[in-house]
């Protein structure tokens, strides 16, 4: 992807929400909040607020070098909100893709006496929310016929999932398998994201998770982004001439400078923004919000 | 030798008897037979054994087997398997002839397995640390990374000591040719160990004999030596040194274990909610305040292990455990993550992983096993599909082992599809045609029957760094002759293992008690946890409801059979409806009472309450001794229990349990400590009492003013004391004053008063809790009027009884709060949502 020096900067607020039916004496978290630095972004400036505030907390770099932090909290609450806000730099990317490209069959590990780095390798393997069907190897097969430039193959089944698909926030849950996706041909973000990857990995493509945010201030007269109200879902596929390139099913396009990366991993599993273990509290109602704004 | 002339004998000769021990012993070509080397001629190390066999009688073989039996079920050694028939605690089976293992092979045993214990714990190093196996392209970097058993939480974790593998056990095989396979490898929560040591007590209660005789060597010095290495590699800080056996708890299929190796330890046994994490560390929480837990033996499959990083969905994890094992704030033994070491599909890549490593050859070889997620394997495998058995790789994706050559070509077709879909979920391995060895029958003829054996040994990093191998393990006995997978969990049975020494017994450690070093350090942990603390004090007021419960009945019962001298009985109905043992309208009262007695379904009945005392005692089985373990076990397994009785027999019934609780709560006064858990017992057993004698005389004073009262001492188990005290027939003033005043009778209201508040001042010395209704009630008690108060139509006793019987509901509230829950309660999980 050609680059052209310019960037442009964002502030991201991500604001998670959880009422709490009854109180909660004591919860522990564990979030992916914190925006990562990449070949085309860089992070400015990063904040995590959490009320009530935390007994303590400790930050770590994950096994994908992802930013994790863990946070507990010891008093009684019966509300708690996180707020991650960033400034993100990004480089703004030419808008054309490579038709040229080389032919998609090269992206696969075939010389198994060639050793591969095992950051690509395992991104071909099937994952805990990443199943690799038949019905999905199918599909992508439509897309991918011999010979055929990796990246028009990987466009077409970017807008394959889009035009088939049809996003519905009502159709799916945190652990909604591809296959049922797949089959009722509805859901959101993360649901096309997984069955994307299913769709690469049936093929032995290499292809990851990638959490974080898009644009939600569309120019005039263009619709608004599909998930651009909260945190959003996109893949990332490798290929030996590209890299790592994002493709975001939910909106049929390339990832571009309008994507801002929080983590990536095998799944949503690697990098659910926040998760927690809680005494108490019943029944609990998240409300989410995400306001991206572009600086410049 | 076997000796025709034995045969010829006489037959009154024992000998002649005897020889049918190994008469019809059949031992297959194809087969390595671990006792004989031929029809009749036993190997070496196995001559004390075939003499003694084939000298003794069969009357007194049959004597040691029913011995042993015997000790088995009263020690109640068990083996739970998850939807078992025969119920939550299957007995545990033991042949009583031991795997004999010679000195010679042993050593190569030994050899082999500390060096596979030592490869692992670099493979793991590697694994969770710089990847060169990947990267180098020793194992392919799919099988790793695409395997559950990698977890990327735990990758850059710094375990204390540097070890990351503190125990390994293996299970073997014997091929026909007498070589020793490896056919699997242990390491998330390898069992066995402590059950090889509870086998060791029986068989050598057995054949004490050839115990001495033999050079047996003994299994104690292990347990200690693992201990120790685990204290010595433990982090440091905030106090005493705190080491835990992590257990998922009763229903866990080897809990039994875990409670014998805590006990062997010297270590707490917990289970997840029994410990937190805060300030990056791990607790214990106690109903002294939290403690700092330094090593934890876990055993609970990894993946349960943290419910906030790992299986949100585990309800026995410790929530924030990865952040500690990360650090290496807690020694965890072990640690998370090991999972990936049962591969089975590492086998295969062992002898270059090996020579690599370690630069040594492997010593003890893995089975054959090729992993069909690489393709050239998989061609391999499919070439000598016959003689293979298919297996899951990946414990995500499990399935019952595939024996290729029982498949038709049809079948074997359909297989091959499925693996070239998934090949990454099949692994291959030869088959083995396991060794066999005798098991001992109670049969008349043919006592010796073979049965394929497969063995388990232990090894545990020393506090030198060396890997130690437990010189015995258990051995696991195929439940019928041709079985080619041995398993517990299939109905099979187990030996124990007896390793030969060169050298006759010297400074042997003998086992438990006198050998550990560390005692000082463990044991100045004692702090009751709040859920030990909350199981004692429900064991104590449910023994005291069982014994309530079981008076009330007999006494009922008895009524129902011959009226009493005095004649009337009427209350006993009340009392009966009140207890919930039987329904007010009902027509045959006496069936009713019957069914209370014996049948577990009555809701409220005793047998139920029995069931229900026997699973506290589950809980707390670590902390009781054997004979009260035994006094429990031993109701469940009575022939009443459970079934359609008559009054006769549902008395002698009643007599049992009564007998039986009596004996528990002398147990109680006699063997236990008097620790805070004997106080939370006291208090339990004291509340419940209580409770039971204040709306016993609220119902006696209401119903009862015209009835003798003969039936009321009894239940209170007072006929004795007040017949000798007052010479005469019942009256209610001496009644009431034995059995609510008298501070001297261990069944007066008065007597738990004390009783309950003397406790709750040893608990909490600064604020004695609960105590508030109660002391009112004591002063109730004291202010009534001895002239006027003692007898049924009394108010103000009335209200004194109604205090105090508020005041156990109050005291149980209070006591639950303070000590037994966590704040909040039930623990929930939540993943945040996406779009």
């Amino acid at each position: 992807m050609a680059l052209n020096n310019k960037v442009c900067t964002y502030r991201v607020t991500h604001e998670t929400l959880y009422h709490y039916s009854s109180n909660v004496s004591q919860s522990q978290h564990f979030a992916h909040l914190t925006p990562r630095n990449t070949a085309v972004q860089k992070v400015l400036e990063h904040r995590l607020v959490c009320h009530p505030s935390p007994t303590e907390h400790t930050e770590l770099q994950d096994y994908f070098g992802n930013f994790s932090c863990s946070f507990l909290i010891n008093e009684p609450h019966d509300e708690l909100s996180v707020t991650s806000s960033s400034m993100i730099e990004v480089q703004i990317t030419d808008a054309q893709i490579l038709h040229h490209s080389q032919a998609w069959e090269n992206a696969l590990h075939l010389d198994h006496y060639q050793l591969e780095p095992p950051e690509i390798a395992e991104m071909r393997l099937p994952s805990p929310y990443v199943e690799c069907l038949p019905q999905t190897a199918a599909f992508a097969a439509q897309c991918f016929t011999p010979g055929r430039p990796w990246s028009e193959a990987m466009l077409e089944l970017t807008r394959k999932i889009y035009n088939d698909f049809t996003y519905d926030p009502q159709a799916t849950t945190v652990s909604t398998p591809v296959q049922e996706v797949f089959e009722n041909k509805r859901g959101v973000c993360q649901d096309f994201a997984h069955l994307m990857l299913s769709c690469l990995r049936s093929l032995k493509l290499p292809a990851r998770y990638v959490s974080g945010y898009i644009l939600n201030e569309p120019p005039p007269g263009v619709e608004k982004l599909m998930g651009s109200d909260a945190s959003h879902a996109w893949i990332e596929s490798w290929s030996p001439e590209m890299g790592w390139t994002g493709f975001d099913p939910t909106n049929g396009k390339m990832a571009n400078h309008e994507f801002m990366t929080l983590a990536w991993g095998r799944d949503y599993m690697d990098v659910t923004p926040l998760r927690g273990v809680v005494l108490g509290g019943g029944t609990h109602k998240p409300e989410v919000k995400v306001n991206v704004s572009r600086l410049d | 030798m076997f000796d025709d002339n034995k045969q010829a004998g006489s037959k009154d000769s024992p000998l002649e008897d005897s020889g049918n021990t190994v008469n019809q012993y059949p031992i297959p070509p194809d087969r390595f037979d671990e006792m004989f080397e031929a029809p009749g001629i036993p190997r070496a190390h196995w001559q004390a054994f075939y003499d003694l066999l084939v000298s003794t009688p069969n009357k007194s073989i049959n004597a040691r087997l029913a011995s042993a039996r015997r000790h088995i079920r009263d020690s109640g050694i068990t083996y739970n398997v998850y939807n078992d028939p025969e119920g939550q605690d299957r007995q545990w089976e033991l042949d009583v002839l031991p795997l004999v293992i010679s000195t010679d092979e042993w050593q190569h045993l030994q050899a082999g397995i500390a060096q596979r214990a030592r490869l692992f714990n670099r493979i793991l190093a590697d694994l969770y640390g710089p990847q060169k196996i990947l990267t180098e392209g020793l194992v392919p970097a799919s099988l790793i990374l695409g395997h559950s058993g990698f977890l990327r939480n735990a990758h850059g974790m710094k375990p204390p000591g540097n070890i990351f593998l503190h125990i390994y056990s293996a299970d073997l095989a014997r091929s026909p040719d007498g070589q020793w396979w490896v056919i699997a490898d242990r390491t998330q929560a390898p069992s066995g160990a402590a059950y090889a040591l509870e086998n060791r007590l029986i068989t050598s209660q057995t054949f004490p004999e050839l115990f001495r005789s033999m050079g047996v060597r003994h299994l104690a010095q292990y347990f200690s030596t693992m201990r120790d290495a685990l204290i010595y590699n433990a982090p440091i800080g905030d106090g005493h040194p705190l080491a835990v056996v992590l257990t998922p708890g009763p229903f866990n299929e080897t809990y039994f274990e875990h409670a014998l190796l805590a006990r062997y330890l010297g270590f707490r046994l917990v289970e997840g909610n029994d410990l937190t994490v805060f300030n990056n560390k791990v607790w214990l929480k106690t109903i002294e305040g939290p403690r700092r837990v330094h090593a934890i033996i876990r055993r609970q499959d990894d993946s349960f292990c943290d419910p906030l990083e790992l299986r949100v969905d585990s309800t026995l994890g410790i929530a924030g455990l990865m952040q500690c094992v990360r650090t290496g704030s807690v020694l965890v033994a072990n640690p998370p993550g090991s999972g990936i070491l049962e591969a089975g599909a590492l086998m295969g890549y062992m002898p270059r992983l090996c020579k690599v490593l370690l630069k040594e050859e492997l010593l003890l070889p893995s089975i054959a096993t090729w992993w069909c997620g690489e393709p050239a394997a998989m061609e391999n495998a499919f070439k000598q599909y016959k003689s293979l058995v298919f297996k899951p790789a990946d414990p995500g994706f499990s399935f019952e082992p595939i024996f290729a050559n029982n498949l038709g070509q049809s079948r074997w077709q359909h297989l091959q599809n499925q693996i070239k879909q998934h090949p990454e979920r099949y692994l291959a391995q030869e088959l083995v045609q396991m060794s066999q060895a005798p098991v001992l029958t109670s049969r008349t003829r043919d006592k010796l029957q073979p049965r394929g054996i497969g063995l388990r040994l232990h090894s545990s990093i020393a506090s030198s760094g060396n890997y130690i191998v437990m010189p015995g393990g258990l051995t696991r006995v195929a439940s019928s002759n041709n079985s080619r997978i041995v398993s517990m969990q299939r109905g099979g049975s187990s030996k124990d293992t007896w390793v030969l020494s060169d050298n006759p017994l010297g400074n042997q450690l003998t086992l438990l008690r006198n050998s550990f070093s560390a005692d000082d350090l463990v044991s100045a942990n004692s702090a009751v946890t709040s859920r030990v603390a909350e199981n004692e004090f429900w064991f104590g007021r449910t023994c005291e409801r069982c014994e309530s419960i079981a008076r009330l009945l007999r006494v009922a019962l008895r009524a129902a059979l011959y009226e009493y001298e005095d004649g009337r009985h009427a209350p006993l109905h009340a009392m009966a409806i009140s207890w919930g043992l039987a329904n007010k309208e009902t027509e045959n009262i006496e069936q009713e009472l019957l069914s209370a007695s014996t049948k577990e379904n009555h809701p409220l009945g005793l047998a139920g309450n029995l069931r229900h005392l026997h699973q506290i005692a589950f809980q707390l089985r670590h902390r009781l001794s054997g004979d009260h373990w035994r006094a429990v076990n031993q109701l469940l397994r009575h022939p009443s229990f459970n079934k359609e009785s008559t009054i006769d027999e549902s008395l002698a019934w009643l007599d049992t349990v009564i007998l039986s609780m009596t004996t528990l709560s002398g147990f109680a006064l006699d063997s236990m400590n008097r620790d805070t858990g004997f106080r939370f017992l006291s208090i339990g057993r004291r509340i419940e009492r209580l409770s039971f004698m204040t709306r016993l005389f609220s119902i006696a004073c209401d119903e009862g003013r015209d009835s003798g009262l003969t039936w009321l001492l009894e239940l209170c188990d007072s006929v004795i004391t007040y017949r000798s005290r007052y010479m005469s027939q019942p009256q209610w003033l001496p009644v009431m004053d034995l059995l609510i005043r008298d501070i001297s009778n261990p069944r007066a209201m008065m007597f738990q008063v004390k009783g309950i508040l003397d406790y709750m001042a040893h608990l909490s010395p600064k604020d004695p809790c609960g105590s508030e209704l109660l002391l009112e009630g004591k002063i109730l008690v004291q202010q009534l009027d001895i002239r006027h108060d003692f007898e049924p139509d009394s108010t103000r006793l009335m209200d004194a009884l109604n205090t105090l019987h508020n005041s156990t509901y109050a005291l149980s509230d209070e006591l639950t709060t303070r000590f037994f829950t966590l704040p909040g309660g039930v623990q929930g999980n939540w993943s945040s949502p996406w779009h």
